[in-house]
C-alpha cells in the first residue's frame, strides 16, 4: 500500500493536471474560444512534458537493460570460471585428504606390524622352536603376517577416508 | 537562504546545495525507496533558489546509477534549474571513466532541456 502510494506521489503533478482538465471538460460552464485555447495550450504543454519524460525514461531504461544484459553475460562467464576453479579445488582437496589419510594409515599399519613382529619374535617363535622346531612353519607364519600388511593398510585407509569425507560433509552442511 | 546538505547513503545521493556560493552538487547512487520524499525537498529548495539565484551557478551532477523514478526527478530538477539560465549557469555532468552509458544519458537530458552541459570524465 505504502509503495503504491509512493508511485502515485511520483506522478502527483501529472495526475493533478489530468483531473483539472477532466473537470474543465465536465463543467457545465460556458466555454469561450479564448478559454478553450488556453486549456488546449495547457494540455499541450503538459503533454509535451510527459512526452519528454517518456522519451527520456525509455532511453534510460533501454540503456540500463543493455548494461544489465552485459553484466549478466560477464557474471555468467565468471560463474563458469568459478565452477571450474571449484572443481579443481575440490580435486586438489581430495588428493590432499587422500595423501594425509594414506600417511596416517601407513603409520598405523607400521605400528601394528611392529607389534606383530615383536609378538612373533617374543612369543610365537620360541613356541614353534620348543614344540614344532620347524623353520618352514616359522617362515610361513611370518609370511602370512607380512602379506596381511598391505590389505590391512588398504582397509585402514578406506575407513579413514570414509571418516574424513563424513566430517567434511558435516562441516559443509553446518556452513550452509 | 539555508544550505541544503544531505549525506549520501547506499540508496540516495549526496546533496550539497549552497545558495551563498551558487554551487549545487548531486552525487552518488540514486535508487531511493521513496523518490518523492527524497526529491521533493530538493525541488522546493531549487524553486526558491531560482527566484534569487546567484550570478554564477555551478550545478554538478555526478551519478553512478539511478533508477527510473529518480530519472524523472532529475529531469524535473533540470527543468527548474533551466529557469535560472539567464544568470551564468554551468551544468557539469560527471561520469566514471569508460561509463559511456552515463555520458549518453547526460546527452539525452541535454537534448530535452535544451541547455549545454559540460562533460567531465572522472578517472577511477
Amino acid at each position: 500500500m505504502a509503495k503504491r502510494q509512493q508511485k502515485r506521489n511520483i506522478y502527483h503533478r501529472e495526475k493533478d493536471y489530468l483531473l483539472r482538465s477532466q473537470a474543465y471538460i465536465e463543467s457545465d460552464d460556458e466555454k469561450s474560444s479564448e478559454s478553450l485555447l488556453e486549456e488546449l495550450k495547457s494540455i499541450t504543454g503538459n503533454y509535451e512534458e510527459l512526452l519528454d519524460q517518456t522519451v527520456l525514461i525509455t532511453r534510460i531504461s533501454d540503456r540500463l537493460q543493455k548494461k544489465l544484459d552485459q553484466t549478466n553475460d560477464k557474471l555468467s562467464v565468471l560463474n563458469d570460471q568459478l565452477n571450474d576453479k571449484n572443481i579443481e579445488l575440490q580435486n586438489t582437496i581430495d588428493d590432499l585428504v587422500k595423501a594425509k589419510v594414506g600417511r596416517k594409515a601407513t603409520t598405523i599399519v607400521f605400528i601394528f606390524a611392529l607389534v606383530l613382529f615383536v609378538i612373533s619374535e617374543a612369543f610365537v617363535e620360541p613356541y614353534i622352536e620348543s614344540y614344532a622346531n620347524n623353520i618352514y612353519l616359522s617362515l610361513s607364519i611370518k609370511a602370512v603376517i607380512a602379506m596381511s600388511i598391505k590389505p590391512l593398510e588398504m582397509l585402514v585407509e578406506g575407513n579413514l577416508l570414509k571418516t574424513a569425507r563424513r566430517k567434511r560433509l558435516e562441516a559443509i552442511s553446518e556452513h550452509s | 537562504m539555508e544550505q541544503l546538505k544531505i549525506e549520501k547513503t547506499k540508496t540516495s545521493p549526496m546533496v550539497d546545495f549552497n545558495a551563498e556560493s551558487g554551487h549545487l552538487e548531486l552525487s552518488g547512487r540514486s535508487i531511493p525507496e521513496d523518490s518523492f520524499s527524497f526529491y521533493n525537498p530538493l525541488l522546493e529548495w531549487l524553486r526558491e533558489y531560482a527566484e534569487q539565484a546567484k550570478e554564477k551557478t555551478h550545478f554538478k551532477i555526478y551519478l553512478e546509477y539511478f533508477n527510473t523514478s529518480a530519472s524523472k526527478y532529475i529531469l524535473e530538477i533540470l527543468k527548474v534549474v533551466k529557469k535560472i539560465a539567464d544568470t551564468t549557469l554551468t551544468i557539469e555532468w560527471c561520469y566514471d571513466e569508460g561509463d559511456d552509458e552515463m555520458m549518453e544519458t547526460g546527452e539525452d537530458y541535454e537534448d530535452i532541456i535544451g541547455l549545454e552541459f559540460v562533460y567531465s570524465e572522472i578517472e577511477e
